[in-house]
């Protein structure tokens, strides 16, 4: 038996044909979109109504990083660069890589293609958070971070609610997806609620909120999502093996894998859900992007997590920032919020998924 | 003895579903359970693979009790073949093999993973489908796919959980030969929760029929297979032929539900013999077998011998 065993394994050792050329689209596409996207970050900077090229952007990036002199004629622009597009392109792709990363997690965990980060209420609940801050404050005048912390504070706490009972019930999914789907109810009809009796400011000031926009973008908001995503992304593709017998195999397959699939599951579908809280709090709500780019990713370099974590970094970082310049371009000088632009791409490429890749999205 | 089970318990609450269960499954041995549908015959294979943990008893592998095992190195030695399942994303045939791998590497596949993969591969004549995604596979190639993926997982017991349920006859056929060849020539031990009495008494050495979380019968297929028995498990008149190509089980119950010997089926003792039937007020029941079913006959039946062999 043994001999036979052995006899097969020394016949079978380089891999095969097929496996090596799989491997190598895989790199190809994997470093295509970091090129890509270090580009497209590159050129979005140079969007906008105050003329910047190319050779601009460089050199102020290599000023601040290296050090040297600006001239007098340079300094607007200068300014421009890095206190205003630097920021805002970067938070728009860091967000966008953020909200593609918890989508993954999360439609891997649930075994289920069509949820998004927003799927377990976390959302609604950042929105009231936020509205909640502005009614107590009475104003429109508040400073970024008390939003930003009311809209944290109470997503992460409906998460940990969703995740506590989840896990009372043996994290079944069906009770997981329900209990979103009860959070989101509860939180539009309190945010509703609290609009009916805002004044004139304050309601201006909570719908507002709820665009997701990365207009303020300030380099605190990006080194912070940034860093979280950073962080978050070799954390889950620790897991990805984990994930991919989760998702592919089942439960009761990937336990016979050896996979701890109860404690994996509640660890990433929290850290997903903080990945979402995060963003959606220095953001507001941008929807799709956690949808859209784990399936535009899977389509791109398949459905193997350990390809498919760092590729959905990628796309959705990307799908935010193309969707951030379509809004400063279409109606500039005004600037339609990413939140609102991203759904209109989204929506559309997302429709034609659905329609051509019926496998995929099966 | 490769796999050994003594004393197995489990419920799911306070609902008893295995009810100290003890066999053995040799080396090289391919067993059958069977059982009525809700005998526990799932509970007991995924107790086994640890996808439930028993609430008493021991299971040992090669002598190796698995309770004292991790997960993953209860992974290392029992493998398990869950029915064919609809993935919600889609994977190739490759991929989907080298799931079976995960209890063996870190984070990435190594040469080692790889060789193992391809050779499961050609193991089940998957090599023209390596590269097809799971999604377009038949329901018998699915399944083949899913045993490639327990065999790249390189265990020493192999579990395998109806996997033949909803495959047409020659796939059913197909799958069961490569299974007998496998543990024949790899020295594992497998063990198939099946419906299908014929195909286990054909294709397995050992039999072990499970009834109410029990173990009715446990041996060779010619053993167990005993019309008594069956008659009880599956409340079912039967008929148990021993020929030369084995054993062979018939039910002797015509479309009408009446026995060859005319009577109604639950009029049926367990022993072949039929009871007598007696009305009694709407909604009782009066049965004396081991059987729940009420009596329906309106005339008590004349007892008659349903010929057991």
């Amino acid at each position: 038996m043994t001999t036979t065993l052995q006899r097969r394994r020394a016949e079978s050792a380089p891999a095969p044909a097929p496996v090596r050329r799989h491997e190598l689209r895989t790199s190809i596409i994997l470093v295509a979109g970091l090129v890509v996207s270090v580009l497209a970050l590159l050129v979005s900077v140079t969007i906008g109504t105050a003329g910047v090229g190319l050779g601009d952007v460089v050199h102020s990036i290599r000023v601040s990083i290296i050090g040297g002199t600006i001239s007098a004629d340079f300094a607007s622009s200068y300014a421009v660069i890095t206190q205003l597009r630097l920021p805002r392109v970067l938070l728009a792709f860091a967000a966008g890589a953020a909200l593609s990363v918890s989508g993954v997690l999360m439609q891997g965990l649930l075994r289920n293609p069509l949820v998004s980060p927003f799927t377990l209420g976390v959302s609604p609940a950042a929105a009231f958070g936020a509205a909640l801050v502005i009614t107590v404050a009475g104003t429109n005048q508040l400073p970024a971070w008390a939003t930003i912390a009311g809209a944290m504070v109470m997503a992460l706490a409906v998460s940990a609610l969703v995740l506590g009972i989840a896990t009372a019930r043996r994290m079944a999914v069906a009770t997981l997806l329900l209990l979103g789907i009860a959070m989101t109810q509860i939180f539009e009809a309190l945010t509703s609620a609290l609009q009916f009796t805002a004044n004139e400011n304050t309601l201006q000031a909570i719908i507002r909120w709820t665009f997701g926009s990365v207009n303020d973008a300030a380099w605190r908001d990006v080194l912070i999502v940034g860093i979280v995503t950073a962080v978050a992304l070799p954390v889950t593709l620790w897991f990805s093996k984990d994930l991919n017998a989760i998702a592919f195999a089942g439960d009761d397959a990937a336990r016979s894998f050896g996979v701890n699939v109860g404690p994996v599951r509640v660890g990433l579908i929290a850290l997903s859900v903080a990945l979402a809280a995060i963003v959606v709090s220095f953001c507001g709500i941008i929807g799709f992007v956690g949808l859209v780019g784990p399936h535009i990713a899977r389509l791109a370099i398949g459905a193997d997590h350990r390809h498919l974590l760092p590729f959905a970094a990628l796309s959705g970082g990307l799908l935010l920032l193309v969707a951030d310049a379509v809004g400063r371009t279409v109606i500039a000088p005004a600037v339609v919020p990413v939140g609102i632009v991203v759904a209109f791409i989204g929506g559309p490429v997302f429709i034609y998924l659905i329609l051509t890749r019926r496998n995929t999205l099966k | 003895m490769s796999l050994t089970v003594d004393h197995l318990s489990f419920s799911y609450g306070t609902r008893k579903i295995l009810d100290d269960l003890s066999f053995e499954v040799a080396p090289g041995a391919f067993c059958a359970l069977l059982g009525p549908n809700g005998s526990g015959k799932s509970t007991l294979v995924k107790a086994i693979a640890g996808v439930h943990r028993a609430r008493s008893g021991r299971v040992a592998v090669e002598g190796r009790e698995t309770a004292g095992m991790g997960r993953r190195e209860l992974a290392k030695v029992v493998g398990y073949v869950p029915q064919a399942g609809d993935a919600p994303f889609d994977l190739s045939v490759r991929e989907a093999v080298m799931l079976g791998r995960t209890p063996h590497f870190g984070l990435a596949p190594r040469a080692e993973d790889r060789a193992r993969v391809e050779e499961s591969i050609v193991r089940m004549g998957l090599e023209e489908l390596a590269e097809r995604s799971m999604s377009e596979l038949s329901g018998g190639q699915a399944q083949r796919a899913l045993i490639a993926r327990a065999l790249a997982q390189d265990t020493r017991v192999l579990l395998l959980d109806e996997p033949t349920s909803a495959l047409d006859l020659r796939y059913q056929i197909e799958t069961l030969q490569l299974v007998r060849q496998i543990t024949r020539e790899e020295g594992i031990s497998a063990l198939i929760a099946i419906h299908d009495l014929n195909h286990a008494a054909r294709y397995c050495d050992q039999v072990i029929v499970l009834h109410d979380g029990r173990i009715t019968a446990d041996g060779a297929p010619a053993e167990a297979l005993s019309a008594p028995v069956l008659r009880t498990v599956y409340e079912v008149d039967v008929e148990v032929a021993v020929g030369e190509e084995g054993v062979e089980v018939r039910p002797r119950v015509d479309a009408e539900g009446f026995t060859r010997t005319g009577s109604r089926l639950d009029e049926l003792e367990a022993d072949g013999t039929v009871r007598a039937g007696r009305i009694v007020g709407a909604g009782q029941t009066v049965h004396s077998g081991q059987t729940a079913r009420s009596v329906r006959t309106e005339q008590p039946a004349a007892t008659s011998t349903a010929a057991a062999r």
